[in-house]
């Protein structure tokens, strides 16, 4: 192989006294995809943000080589003139903005002192036809769904002309078709010469799109594989340091009684919009997982908050716990009768990042810790203590900040949370989005605990493996419709996508 | 971590610095009599703040505090003087009425999503006006001359230097008293508890510190009234804002307010609740300040609203909510009224201290960024 493009050479890095990198080598040749894998707090994102310049130069030890020079990148400015692009996880676009204005800030094309407009909304197109969009470059990215917010940040990075293009979980919040996309531009990239670094969770894609693999496990890396001579299982065993036998352990229980009854459910985002939840009608029972699967926007998260009274106005139906009927709309009385929610967005809608492990633990049940108007630091020490245990949260104490936890660590304490409120009924929503292999495999273990316990579980997923192999049954979501009803036992991929498409209107359960 | 230490290292440098400055400049300003002035003026900046504490939580703002000063002390002392009420009752309504008004306020913010900016910038404007109104741009006294009653004793008097000193006993042992529980609760939860050396000589300090503001007040005329209301306020917020949901409350609503919801806390009731209480404070403030300047005028609570959040923000309360500490705001308020007592001793022209007011708010703001930037990188 020839000189690679970057290098980086016996990287370490500490904040305070956790390491976070010890001792990482890496290199990433012309012309190749380089996937980085590894759980969450591995360090991917701690190298990334090295390479990127976010963390400058003389706050890590080791060496980072370009073309064989070694670089000091002090700022995010110093490694883009280097011909790095980064894309975070976290999107980084103007809402308010067009598209053309977010893809040519700080390059907007003038004639005489004055935006010209005409020229800049045709670069924009330009830009937007090599990421595969084919939207109105005057449109506010606002307006535009995740995915295709995602795809515009490429394209923004693209139109830098970088050699080395950086995705940190780029198609996390993106729709089968969208990746395939993404995919596909990964490739032609590659032809044109672009070096790509690729951080993923998903491993399929990871073998689709990857030339090698690096894995990181607690800041160091275990080895790089040639992706095409290496096995999905041989990648995990590395990622958390032992082999997976079961990827989805389901232990089915018998049905108990009715727990959550939802009849002829009607629901719009808000008064004047036509209704987006249809005659929604289906039961869950005690010791049960229902599983809820659907193409994005058709009405899965919706679903659920409306549920919680977090969504939307009812325009039909019933919503029982227990046969006792629910309030529209009142989220507080839907947790007092036993309902609880795990939100998929963790940072916006799950926890106060700022606050403490026991903070967040206990803000949903605080009045059952109170005595006499106070809270009992006792019993909120024990309660929470007990959950960090249980859950087995990696904190240093229950006081920590929340915002400092590892991804996978902070999705337990949002379910931690829901918990506490010793619901009936709990209500997930993409639990493992984001999260590493190891605190997946928890997250179903919990699962399967708690339905042991007799306690019923919605499980909204995009991932259809995760779906069909963690689900009793299966509903599947089209346009705010039942799409289709499947036992596990019958559910098959083919079948599942059909009624998500709503191709097979019919109730195959 | 570090951060919030070197601020709060650079902080306690900037009072006494100001002490320096103004012992150096004005001796007199470390006299018995003046200290015992500057904690009355001390006891109101810091009542007003510690509500503004409660506003400021969860990422609200009241600007129309200062008015409210001026209105509700109004109320009472044309209540006394020109309706012939007896004192207890006139403050009473006076503070009933600031209740409901300041809870208004609070609901049109969180239900009808106005900002508290402009919400509050109304009522600075609207309760100035009511102010001048309710006392016909007059004078009013908050007691007929020469004599006493419940309103007029707010500032002016004194604990006899016995009970100052019983006080000041109590205070202490039933400080050390809770640590020590508190330490041991800690110790068997498994938390981490601070090594004993440092806590017996921080409850020393503490407990030096309290001796000598009494024995410096009873150096003058005794432990003021004023203070010993700051006192309870200090203890109740405290109480309100760490120990109890409602305290959590305020915090996780400043902290992520989307989350906050979804988590089930009651946003309404709490934010409601949190200007409620902010607007009992306004109204005991409004009565020590006026009661402290003897009557009403049109000047009565001016800015004060500035000076409440300046004096939040330097002791480390967040603008845009979620931290902040009851032992912060008094220190902050505490530079602040050093400052004001200062440069009234010095002379110093409207003009400059206007200046001085405006640059330390700047200040104590930028500095809140920087804090809130080394934070998030």
């Amino acid at each position: 192989m020839s000189t690679p493009v970057l290098e980086a050479h016996a990287i370490a890095k500490r904040f305070g006294g956790v390491i976070a990198l010890r001792g990482v080598s890496f290199a990433l040749a012309a012309g190749e995809v380089h996937a980085l894998c590894g759980e969450n707090g591995a360090g991917k994102s701690t190298l990334i943000k090295l390479l990127a310049g976010i963390h400058p130069h003389g706050s890590y030890d080791g060496r980072i080589e370009v073309d064989g020079n070694e670089v000091q990148f002090h700022s995010a400015r110093d490694a883009e003139s280097a011909g790095i692009a980064v894309i975070h996880q976290e999107l980084a676009l103007f809402p308010d903005l067009t598209i053309a204005e977010n893809l040519l800030l700080g390059s907007l094309p003038t004639r005489y002192g004055l935006v010209d407009w005409n020229e800049a909304l045709t670069r924009a197109r330009t830009l937007l036809a090599d990421v595969g969009l084919t939207l109105d470059p005057a449109r506010r990215v606002g307006t535009l769904g995740i995915g295709q917010q995602q795809l515009v940040e490429i394209a923004r990075a693209l139109a830098r002309r970088p050699r080395i293009l950086v995705l940190d979980e780029p198609t996390a919040a993106l729709s089968r078709h969208e990746i395939d996309t993404l995919l596909a531009l990964v490739q032609r990239l590659r032809t044109q010469g672009v070096a790509c670094i690729y951080i993923s969770h998903k491993l399929d894609e990871v073998f689709a799109i990857a030339d090698r693999i690096t894995v990181l496990r607690d800041g160091a890396a275990q080895g790089t594989c040639i992706a095409r001579d290496t096995g999905t299982t041989a990648i995990i065993a590395l990622m958390v340091g032992r082999p997976i036998e079961d990827l989805y352990p389901r232990r089915q229980r018998k049905r108990g009684e009715p727990a959550l009854a939802v009849h002829g459910l009607d629901a719009a985002r808000d008064q004047r919009a036509a209704p987006w939840l249809r005659e929604l009608a289906f039961t869950v029972h005690a010791g049960e997982v229902l599983g809820i699967g659907g193409l994005m926007g058709a009405g899965r998260s919706e679903l659920l908050l409306h549920l919680m009274g977090l969504w939307g106005e009812r325009r039909r139906g019933t919503v029982a716990l227990g046969g006792q009927e629910l309030p529209p709309g009142d989220v507080r009385a839907a947790m007092r009768a036993g309902l609880a929610i795990v939100t998929e967005d963790r940072k916006r809608l799950g926890l106060v990042l700022d606050a403490g492990v026991a903070f967040n633990l206990t803000l949903s049940s605080l009045r059952a810790i109170a005595r006499h108007g106070f809270v009992d630091d006792a019993a909120e020490a024990t309660a929470a203590g007990a959950m960090v245990a249980d859950l087995r949260v990696k904190t240093a104490t229950l006081e920590t900040r929340v915002g400092a936890l590892s991804g996978g660590n902070q999705q337990k304490v949002v379910i931690g949370k829901a918990l506490l409120t010793k619901p009936r009924v709990l209500l997930l929503d993409e639990p493992t989005r984001g999260i590493d292999v190891g605190a997946k495999l928890e997250v179903y273990e919990l699962i399967n605990r708690l339905t042991d316990q007799g306690q019923a579980i919605v499980l909204v997923s995009s991932e259809l493996p995760e779906l069909m192999g963690m689900s009793d049954r299966i509903m599947m979501l089209h346009e705010g419709r039942i799409g289709g009803e499947f036992e596990r036992s019958v559910a098959t991929q083919q079948a599942l996508l059909s009624a998500a498409m709503g191709i097979a209107p019919g109730r195959a359960a | 971590m570090q951060d919030t230490h070197t601020r709060e290292w650079f902080m306690l440098g900037a009072l006494v610095a100001i002490w320096a400055f103004f012992a150096w400049q004005e001796p007199v300003f470390l006299s018995a009599r003046n200290l015992s002035l500057l904690s009355i003026e001390l006891a109101v900046t810091a009542t007003l703040a510690l509500g503004m504490l409660l506003v400021l939580l969860p990422g609200h703002i009241d600007l129309s505090a200062g008015s409210g000063v001026g209105l509700t002390g109004a109320i009472a002392a044309v209540l006394i003087t020109w309706h012939g009420v007896p004192a207890p009752v006139a403050l009473l309504l006076a503070t009933l009425a600031a209740l409901v008004v300041w809870a208004l306020m609070g609901a049109l913010v969180v239900v009808e999503r106005v900002p508290a900016f402009i919400i509050t910038l109304g009522g600075l404007l609207v309760f100035r006006g009511l102010h001048w109104l309710v006392i016909n741009n007059s004078t009013v006294p908050v007691v007929a001359g020469g004599s006493q009653n419940t309103y007029s004793m707010l500032t002016t008097s004194f604990l006899p230097p016995l009970a100052g000193y019983v006080l000041a006993a109590a205070v202490v042992a039933a400080m050390w008293l809770v640590s020590q529980r508190r330490r041991a609760a800690r110790a068997k939860l498994g938390l981490p508890v601070a090594d004993r050396e440092r806590h017996v000589i921080g409850l020393i300090i503490a407990a030096q510190a309290i001796g000598l503001v009494v024995i410096i007040a009873n150096d003058y005329r005794g432990l003021p009234l004023a203070l010993v209301i700051l006192a309870t306020v200090a203890l109740l917020v405290h109480m309100v804002t760490m120990h109890t949901p409602f305290g959590r409350y305020l915090y996780a609503i400043g902290g992520n307010e989307e989350a906050a919801v979804v988590s089930g806390v009651p946003v309404r009731n709490t934010v409601i609740g949190a200007f409620a209480l902010m607007g009992g404070i306004v109204a005991l403030t409004g009565f020590m300040q006026t009661a402290y300047s003897g009557a009403t005028t049109t000047t009565i609570g001016s800015l004060m609203e500035l000076d409440a959040v300046a004096a939040c923000v330097i002791g480390g309360t967040s603008l845009r909510g979620g931290r902040g500490s009851v032992a912060g705001v008094l220190f902050g308020a505490l530079i602040m009224a050093s400052l004001l007592n200062g440069m009234t001793l010095m002379a110093v022209s409207p003009e400059i201290k206007y200046i001085a007011r405006g640059g330390v708010l700047a200040l104590a703001v930028w500095l809140d960024l920087r804090v809130a930037r080394g934070r998030s990188s």
